[in-house]
């Protein structure tokens, strides 16, 4: 058998197993692991071990249990309470405006925490039972959220752009850098998308009542205190990390101390909060690193069987396609395979294929985290399978099927797509801020 | 389901469950760790052992929490066809397919062990200003892989039980 039918019996047999329903780790560990020791023998049965020995010195991902951490403090103490009621009365007056709010709420959530999950908590716990309270429409306001959340890996800071750094081996403070404006910008789309269709279809998102719009000014001026916190904990943790007082890790690491210290002051850390956070932290790190685990070993088997070649030659060789060609083909596929793929696992295994390609053909290798990140987001919200879909089904209110959930995510897939289009069209949209602030 | 599988499978919980309550803690450990790097680099002169003792402390988070982990139903499934399975038949599979799951912890023991092995021996040191010692981060990542296979093995039961229409507990 040649090396590329190896490699592509290896893909099916990942897909095959995963389909049973078995751990995503197991069953692509077990492929991986497998296929090593046949391939290699006894030499070869060592690969998942060294798979974990290399895992440990990916020493940037220590940021993800810190990230993971400060999520749940975030959303179990419920400190980003009184953020959501600072967007409510500001934004509630306009039509679909708690559902803008709820994505100004889901920015400055992106900018505290590298993960989609905290996001998701919050927006699920507070925004979406009072914004179905007021009579939203309810696949709207899902949409809204998932769609929101996901901005959480494109603002920094971002734990998918700390792996793609480490995979494409470029520094991950201009990563961060280069995700601002993308990340603005689709904040921004999905602000005029619910705008639009709000002011279309007014019952999808009626404006408060006159009865809840009465507050006195004085009140509306002390809400915006609740600003304060989140400025400070950027500051504690990108803003040091930029000014590189921290390292990277050590920032997030503040980041979650500080996080702890701004839930203590405000009276909210107690035992039930700190327990759920403690064992959430560990079930969600573990499931993250155990698939990393297992498909670093899958990555090693495909680096020794020559994939990354096999890659180019078919790209670049036998469809004979131009280097833009190449990289919509890629997003495409990205798209795709993020659909039925674990999204870690594919960032892990996929990934290590496409960089050396994308630097060979002379694109930025920034630039191309930035759309590799938007493609993420995607892959995220995308049935059947995306982590965010997994936490909007184990969130929502009974109210919410299944088919809403699915439903919901159509017309912000679509704006996202229009955003990775732009920011494929403007390079500039993402490098320049990278650019100007390390003086290039 | 014989007696000795119902002890085993209650044994095997019960440790992985206070091993796990106790590694839940360690979060704090790694944060303090990189707290003090972050301040000792500041203020003072940076400590060399900091950055490796973290990562040390990484490994053994979720390697050791592994377990706990899958007690917990942290771990996700691809759930297009398994969701819409009764609960039986998903217990069927996973008789199944836990073979699978145990294949591959069985060959990361495999490696796990090898190394070790090797690093007591020889008295491998790392490659870094500290040079620790290597045996005791690997004695601690096998010891949690043997943990995680031990549990695999306990699911396998539970899953059998299920199957067959008894389920433990």
């Amino acid at each position: 058998m040649s090396y590329d039918m190896i490699a592509l019996v290896m893909f099916l047999g990942m897909m095959g197993l995963l389909l049973t329903g078995q751990r995503v780790f197991g069953a692509i560990g077990f492929v991986a692991a497998m296929a090593a020791f046949l391939l290699w023998g006894d030499g070869g049965a060592e690969l998942a071990f060294s798979a974990a020995m290399k895992l440990m010195k990916w020493y940037p991902l220590m940021t993800l249990p810190m990230f993971i951490y400060m999520g749940y403090i975030m959303s179990e103490s419920r400190i980003a309470d009184d953020l959501y009621e600072m967007f409510h009365v500001w934004m509630g007056p306009v039509h679909g405006g708690l559902a803008i709010g709820t994505i100004g709420l889901m920015v400055i959530i992106s900018a505290m925490n590298g993960l989609s999950v905290a996001g998701m908590a919050i927006g699920a716990t507070i925004a979406l039972p009072e914004l179905l309270r007021r009579n939203y429409d309810k696949v709207m306001v899902t949409g809204v959220i998932q769609a929101g959340s996901s901005l959480g890996i494109l603002v920094p800071p971002s734990v998918v752009l700390v792996l793609y750094g480490m995979i494409a081996r470029q520094p991950v403070g201009q990563l961060w850098l280069a995700g601002v404006f993308p990340g603005l910008m689709m904040a921004g789309l999905f602000v005029l998308y619910i705008a639009v269709r709000c002011r279309l279809q007014p019952k999808l998102g009626p404006p408060l009542s006159e009865a809840e719009r009465n507050i006195p000014w004085s009140r509306k001026f002390a809400l915006l205190r609740a600003g304060i916190l989140p400025l400070l904990i950027f500051f504690s943790m990108t803003g040091l990390f930029l000014m590189g007082v921290t390292s990277l890790v050590e920032s997030s690491a503040v980041g979650a101390a500080t996080a702890t210290l701004a839930a203590l002051v405000k009276g909210r850390l107690n035992k039930q909060v700190m327990e759920e956070t403690l064992r959430k932290t560990l079930s969600v790190t573990c499931m993250f690193m155990w698939i990393i685990l297992a498909a670093l070993c899958f990555g090693a088997v495909f680096d020794g069987l020559g994939a990354v070649k096999s890659i180019e030659s078919l790209f670049v060789g036998r469809l004979g396609l131009s280097p833009w060609e190449i990289l919509i083909m890629m997003q495409i596929s990205y798209i795709v395979m993020g659909m039925f793929l674990d999204d870690t696992a594919m960032l892990v295994i996929v990934a290590p294929l496409y960089v050396p390609l994308v630097g060979a053909l002379g694109f930025d290798l920034i630039w191309y985290g930035v759309l590799y990140t938007i493609t993420c987001q995607i892959a995220y919200m995308t049935p059947p399978f995306g982590y965010n879909l997994f936490l909007m089904r184990a969130m929502a209110p009974p109210e919410i099927s299944l088919g809403d959930i699915y439903r919901s995510i159509i017309p912000f897939v679509l704006v996202m797509c229009l955003g990775l289009g732009i920011t494929m069209a403007f390079p500039d949209l993402a490098l320049w801020l990278p650019n100007w602030h390390y003086g290039k | 389901m014989p007696n000795w599988v119902k002890s085993y499978v209650r044994r095997v919980e019960r440790l992985n469950w206070l091993i796990g309550r106790a590694t839940i803690y360690m979060i704090f450990a790694m944060m303090g760790v990189l707290f003090y790097s972050s301040v000792s680099k500041t203020f003072f002169v940076p400590a060399l052992w900091t950055l490796e003792f973290a990562q040390f402390l990484m490994a053994a988070y979720f390697l050791l929490g592994g377990a706990y982990s899958i007690q917990l139903n942290g771990h996700v499934r691809m759930d297009l066809l398994y969701g819409r399975w009764s609960e039986r038949t998903q217990s069927k599979w996973d008789v199944f397919t836990s073979l699978f799951l145990v294949g591959y912890l069985v060959l990361l023991l495999y490696g796990s062990l090898s190394s070790t092995y090797y690093a007591l021996e020889y008295g491998e040191r790392s490659y870094s200003s500290w040079r620790p010692y290597m045996w005791p981060v690997k004695v601690t990542m096998t010891f949690g892989i043997v943990l995680m296979l031990l549990q695999a093995i306990a699911q396998f039961f539970k899953d059998l039980a299920a199957a067959r229409g008894e389920p433990l507990s």
